[in-house]
């Protein structure tokens, strides 16, 4: 579904990624894990495509297509669904409305007409109760006046409502309490079946013990440096980061 | 340089307005703007705004006699139409008699200026030459405890067909004590000379009084425009003010609160989208002269093409005003390289115990925000319009009188849609 080979990629002139590879397959789950500064946030950017970062090298296959040559919106189309690490508080602009535009957008894309706005509330709801929402957040502005926790709940309300084919979570689990986690993770395994990819970019183990990863990489200096399966995680928490900066180097 | 009127022209014209009861206010204002003149470029206040072109309207108007083109009844019910509110109505600065008599409620007086002994304010240049070349105007009062549920409009509407012209409007508001009104003042014109249109509102808020306040300019791009609204606020009493500005070709409008008595409130917000050949003067005041009270202004504008806008917010603590807690934001966003905004808040605290703040931003649309929705499928483009649109409805949803809500929403995506045709052109 999704294959990175060789991406180098930078911002403002840093040098970020520096030949990572990363295969995903359909129905996988993959754990992206490694230290501040190592280009767990810029490789969901560059997948998502923010034009602020700048490809240098190494290419990204979507689907068999070229996903360098897509636009944002394009690629959102197709079913590639980014969960920021830091949701964006947008004033006026009514959260129901923009995840109705996005499943529209999605949905035109697929050929299919708009969903009428009875099912549409339906939907919206049902998902929303997954994820122990309040409907009364339809109708306020996205993300506006949001806790840290229900801006995350968000985001797993926009992908379950989008049910995207490559859902990439960028630190999704950090500053949310055990209740919110847990929703998060609900959504996530609501999604999980043999279609539907899932990468998840965390710091922390925590979240993995909610989703269990088929497989866990360890990103270092802009490259996967080990590659494991969820007991790669464990050792993580156990013995830290610089152990795997020793494995880097050495 | 200090621009005046035409002298010897507006004592003809003023000699041919209706004899009222205005005869001698006129000519005292008439000489006060003889020594004060019109306000300057000279003059701080005014340093941005340039008045010489709606002056030269004026007296063109003057020496042509002061005559006015009719306006048309559609141009009116196209307004009027399809909103819950009782219509007065100012065309040519020329009170509607008809209105005025039809407006009968209880515990709500209306009359005419001429008939009236409400004080004829002419603390300016622009108040002065109101009153001078006035040819009446309208005095509303809300008698004590009344509550009047539906909302009074006051409609100034303006034809400049034939030749460049110009017209004075006047309005005197009180509200008794624990009286509360709410009020749309609207501001229309057509025809395709120019034209220069200058009004004043006077408000007064007794104890208690409670004052929605609404005022939306939609003029023809050739028409000027300059608006004074002094309110002045009793203890307890509370207004809430907001002011959309979408048309026009030269806009200023001075909003002058005086906070007289302790808990009163005012809160006002505005909003001018403007785009080539246009210029929107915001400037606001208030003047905190007891504590402890509260005041706080948002003012937003989109500047497109090349606009050129101002917003200058001063509050004034007063010595004594303790307890004042005054609040200023204004943010702009600038869709062209060509526009231009200056946005100045100013303080000037003379009290102790004060809480002030403010806040002001120019600059682009947010690029993370737009990253954002483009990963929800949204096209760059569509992206961009909805965040326009999203920055001035954050305005829109504080304005006052729900009911004209859907009006400023549609007000703001008509001037948004012709921005973005700009720009194909």
């Amino acid at each position: 579904m999704l294959e990175i080979d060789d991406l180098h990629a930078s911002v403002a002139g840093n040098e970020i990624l520096r030949g990572l590879s990363l295969n995903v397959k359909p129905g996988e789950v993959h754990a992206i894990m490694g230290p501040n500064g190592s280009g767990k946030s810029t490789l969901a950017q560059v997948v998502a495509g923010n034009e602020a970062y700048e490809v240098s090298g190494g290419t990204i296959e979507y689907l068999g297509d070229d996903l360098l040559q897509l636009t944002a919106e394009e690629r959102a189309r197709r079913g590639i669904f980014l969960g920021f690490q830091y949701p964006v508080e947008i004033p006026g602009v009514n959260n129901a409305y923009l995840l109705k535009a996005a499943l529209n957008a999605k949905r035109a894309h697929a050929g299919q007409a708009e969903i009428d706005a009875f099912e549409f509330l339906q939907l919206a709801k049902e998902k929303m109760a997954l994820l122990d929402m309040d409907p009364k957040f339809l109708n306020r502005g996205v993300n506006e006046g949001f806790s840290g926790g229900e801006k995350k709940r968000n985001e797993i309300l926009q992908m379950a409502v989008l049910e995207p084919k490559l859902a990439i979570l960028d630190e999704t689990d950090s500053g949310l309490d055990i209740d919110a986690l847990r929703a998060v993770a609900e959504g996530v395994n609501t999604l999980r079946d043999p279609e539907h990819s899932v990468v998840l970019v965390t710091h922390y183990q925590r979240l993995l013990d909610y989703i269990e990863p088929d497989y866990v990489h360890v990103l270092s200096a802009g490259r996967i440096v080990k590659s494991g399966d969820k007991a790669l995680a464990l050792e993580l928490e156990e013995k830290g980061y610089d152990w795997i900066k020793e494995v880097a180097n050495g | 340089m200090t621009s005046n009127l035409a002298m010897d022209a507006a004592v003809d014209v003023l000699g041919r307005l209706p004899d009222n009861g205005l005869g001698r206010s006129r000519k005292a204002a008439l000489r006060a703007l003889q020594d004060t003149g019109l306000p300057g470029t000279q003059n701080e206040d005014w340093k941005y705004t340039d008045l010489s072109e709606a002056i030269e309207i004026s007296n063109d108007w003057l020496r042509a006699g002061g005559k006015t083109a009719p306006v048309d009844a559609q141009s009116i019910a196209a307004v009027t139409a399809g909103l819950e509110v009782d219509w007065l109505i100012i065309r040519n600065g020329e009170v509607d008699l008809e209105a005025l008599a039809a407006l009968q409620r209880p515990g709500l007086s209306t009359t005419l200026l001429s008939d009236s002994e409400a004080p004829r304010e002419t603390s300016n240049g622009l108040a002065s030459m109101n009153l001078a070349l006035l040819r009446d105007g309208i005095v509303i009062r809300i008698d004590p405890d009344t509550d009047l549920d539906r909302p009074i409009g006051i409609l100034c509407i303006d034809n400049a067909a034939i030749a460049r012209a110009a017209s004075q409007a006047r309005i005197v508001i009180s509200i008794g004590a624990g009286g509360s009104a709410s009020f749309v003042e609207y501001h229309v014109s057509d025809g395709d000379s120019e034209h220069f249109a200058n009004s004043i509102v006077e408000l007064n808020l007794e104890k208690d009084a409670n004052v929605d306040y609404l005022r939306i300019q939609e003029r023809h791009a050739l028409h000027s425009q300059t608006g004074y609204l002094r309110a002045k606020l009793d203890a307890g009493s509370r207004l809430q003010h907001g002011a959309f500005d979408f048309g026009g070709k030269l806009v200023r409008n001075d909003l002058h609160i005086e906070i007289n008595g302790p808990d009163a409130e005012a809160h006002f917000c505005g909003l001018y989208l403007a785009q080539d050949g246009q210029h929107i003067d915001n400037h606001t005041r208030v003047d905190h002269k007891v504590g402890p009270a509260r005041s706080a202004q948002e003012y937003r504008g989109i500047l497109h093409g090349k606009a050129r806008c101002v917003w200058n917010g001063k509050a004034i603590v007063h010595a004594g005003a303790d307890g004042t807690d005054a609040d200023q934001a204004n943010h702009n966003l600038l869709l062209t390289e060509r526009c231009e905004v200056d946005t100045k808040p100013e303080l000037e605290i003379y009290a102790d115990d004060v809480k002030c703040s403010h806040g002001t931003t120019v600059g682009q649309l947010d690029e993370t925000a737009l990253f954002y929705l483009r990963t929800r499928g949204i096209e760059e483009g569509a992206a961009r319009q909805l965040l326009t649109r999203a920055f001035a409805e954050t305005i829109a949803l504080q304005a006052p009188i729900e009911q004209l809500q859907q009006r400023i929403s549609e007000g703001i995506a008509r001037k948004l849609a012709g921005m973005s045709s700009g720009d194909a052109a």
